[in-house]
């Protein structure tokens, strides 16, 4: 049906499906989007030239602030350029527990983002049980590192603790009941009829769109692509673990839940049997103060997907310049592309698909002269 | 004899009691989703939070009170005063002692005529404040009675057609009579009064005029303060008004049992309504609204008419 003149609806930056300020202008064709225009820059912190005025050791503490919920992911992708700019051997121990830290980050992003899909589609008991289970991971990471949130175990050389063996058989048990309520959920996933309907065939992104517009992570799995920075170019000890890289043929928002629900259990596997390898030794050895002129890049596959630090160093204590790509950043333009077609009130759902974090994500302010 | 009224109208089964049930429900409501949700839902104020809904209605009572500049005022105004009034106006009509406040030959049709008007409230509150979230959530509240008015209608009709009354009460003496409920004489017009009614006060699956995450808070969006407070507690009322009108159209009513009280009995079948409404919204997903209209056209109406076939050629009731 067309009423032959498009309705202009704003959506953001204030709205209770965007968890963080962004704007969309969906050009509204009856209940059809038939264009979006997205505006970013609403969180732009400064974050890269704040990494040029202070030291590297101080620019850990930044980094892990760059985002909210994938903290690891980041200071993981940090330490990792700066140690390929010294460069610099980061002892097993270490590696193995900075790679037990980022598998139960993705498991509590992962979890979060399913919980939050499920209340997109107004199932808010799925949400609050996901939640719970969330929660009990957020005390796990606090039990190994001291905080919920930033973690702040990762540091320059390797990090700043261990984890005993209490801990590991704590996670170990945990990990069992986690990876069978998983499960539970995701029965409840594939046989709600509501959430079916809500979800099957709604925001269908093409394994051609996906590769072109460059989407990443979940959202690129879920379209059949099997790409994942764990193994394609395997850091930390990803590439001494055995793991499946969950695809999905779906392309649609319900490929991207299951995609996200498998690689939970896949997560779960990946601790428990870098908890069963993990190896003796040091967890830290010193890093130098200075570091001499030098480039690295870093790829962490973060929960959201492919997250890319950049790093040149002039041989001071500071680096001369730093850039981060955040994965949300990969994902906007496949968004854009996905909305087009789909009825307002998938809008959300689509939105939420892709796991965005805005504020990770924005590096520039855009500042319109004429309004 | 006219004090006897005055009571009867201002205290008991009259407004103050019902107001007392609505909070009360709410309460319940509240309590048994989170329970369901694996939480513990309203705790501090009161026993188990029990006070929580008036807290909370006397809280909103005393916030800033906003009129959006561009709203029309008049009828942004006398509109949450409407939408509290007339589900206790539905109520009166709806036998909850035994006997209703108002009773005549006709009131199941002016019932449905009450919860068309509820709707039409509804519309013209989410209208009149011009917003853009109250506009589609209006305009989704319409779309949506326009869908379960129908078979809503037909499930109230079914157990008229059997007891040839239009009347809710002589409806309910008949079960207690014959002893013998709809729910089990005609199951269907159960589930599908059921599902109208959920969709009547908009909650999951068809919560679409008021779904938080696409729309903000729908036609709701730019009330605050008393009138907040007065739509909330029409939406009590409403539930009150559901229960109690499924409890007695195909639960029996209030049938006396024992030495228990009529009220007693019926109270606490139309819980047993309320924890079933509770549970279902609780375990489905929203529908869109496209997809709820269609269902009710292509299953829900359908379904309605065959058991209006089955109860026309003598099979329940």
């Amino acid at each position: 049906m067309s009423y032959g003149s498009t309705i202009k609806v704003p959506f953001g930056p204030q709205h209770p499906a965007l968890k963080e300020p962004e704007y969309f202008l969906f050009e509204v064709d009856g209940d059809i989007v038939v264009k979006v225009t997205p505006r970013i820059g609403y969180v732009h912190r400064g974050v890269e030239k704040a990494f040029e005025q202070e030291t590297y050791l101080h620019n850990l503490y930044l980094a892990e602030r760059i985002c909210g919920i994938c903290s690891h992911a980041h200071t993981t992708c940090y330490t990792q350029t700066v140690e390929g700019l010294i460069p610099l051997e980061v002892p097993p121990r270490a590696v193995y527990i900075r790679l037990i830290m980022a598998e139960l980050e993705r498991l509590h992003s992962h979890s979060l983002w399913v919980g939050i899909a499920a209340h997109e589609a107004g199932f808010d008991t799925l949400f609050m049980y996901l939640w719970r289970d969330r929660e009990m991971i957020m005390d796990l990471m606090e039990e190994i590192s001291g905080n919920r949130v930033t973690h702040a175990i990762n540091t320059i050389g390797g990090v700043r603790r261990d984890i005993t063996s209490e801990q590991a058989n704590k996670i170990k048990k945990f990990m069992d009941k986690f990876e069978a309520n998983v499960k539970e959920y995701m029965k409840v996933l594939e046989t709600e009829q509501t959430f079916l309907k809500r979800t099957k065939g709604v925001g269908i992104l093409k394994p051609r769109d996906a590769i072109s517009l460059c989407a990443v992570g979940p959202t690129l799995r879920a379209s059949g692509i099997k790409s994942d920075v764990r193994a394609d170019d395997p850091y930390l000890a990803y590439g001494e673990i055995p793991f499946n890289v969950i695809t999905h043929d779906g392309c649609d928002v319900y490929a991207r839940t299951i995609v996200r629900c498998e690689e939970m259990i896949e997560s779960a596997n990946i601790i428990r049997y870098a908890l069963d390898h993990l190896p003796e030794g040091k967890i830290k050895v010193p890093p130098p103060r200075t570091i001499a002129p030098n480039e690295s890049v870093g790829r962490v596959e973060a929960p959201r997907g492919e997250l890319i630090h950049y790093a040149r160093s002039n041989g001071t204590a500071k680096p001369e310049r730093y850039k981060v790509r955040a994965p949300t950043l990969g994902n906007l333009a496949s968004v854009c592309q996905t909305l087009i077609g789909a009825h307002v009130a998938d809008i959300p759902m689509i939105l939420a698909g892709i796991d965005p974090c805005f504020s990770c994500m924005d590096r520039v302010v855009i500042i319109n002269k004429d309004a | 004899m006219v004090l006897y009224e005055i009571v009867g109208v201002f205290i008991y089964p009259g407004i103050a009691f019902l107001f007392g049930l609505a909070f009360l429900y709410e309460w319940i409501d509240r309590k048994f989703f989170a329970r369901v949700q694996n939480r513990i839902g309203p705790l501090y104020t009161g026993r188990s939070g029990i006070l929580q809904p008036v807290a909370d209605f006397i809280k909103l009572l005393s916030k800033e009170d906003i009129v959006p500049a561009s709203c029309e005022k008049p009828i942004f105004s006398v509109i949450p005063i409407v939408y509290a009034t007339l589900p206790l106006i539905a109520l009166f009509v709806i036998p909850i002692t035994g006997s209703a406040l108002i009773a005549f030959e006709g009131d199941v049709i002016f019932l449905m005529f009450v919860s068309a008007l509820i709707t039409l409230t509804v519309f013209l509150a989410g209208w009149s404040s011009a917003g853009s979230f109250s506009r589609i959530g209006s305009i989704r509240s319409a779309l949506q009675m326009l869908s379960y008015e129908i078979p809503f209608g037909l499930a109230l009709i079914g157990p008229a057609i059997s007891t040839h009354s239009l009347s809710l009460t002589k409806i309910a003496q008949w079960q207690a009579a014959n002893s013998s409920w709809f729910l089990w004489l005609q199951p269907i017009g159960f589930a599908v009064v059921l599902i109208s009614l959920l969709a009547e006060l908009e909650l999951v699956p068809f919560d679409i005029p008021e779904a938080e995450t696409e729309i903000v808070a729908g036609w709701l969006t730019e009330y605050g303060g008393r009138r907040l407070a007065l739509f909330r507690l029409g939406k009590d009322l409403e539930l009150v008004m559901a229960s109690t009108l499924v409890a007695s159209l195909y639960l029996g009513g209030a049938q006396p049992l024992f030495f228990i009280p009529p009220v007693v009995i019926l109270i606490l079948k139309s819980i047993i309504v309320l924890l079933l409404i509770s549970f279902i919204r609780a375990i489905f997903a929203r529908f869109r609204i496209d997809q709820m209209t269609s269902g009710m056209w292509t299953y829900l109406l359908p379904l309605m008419i065959v058991q209006i076939l089955l109860v026309q050629f003598g099979i329940g009731g």
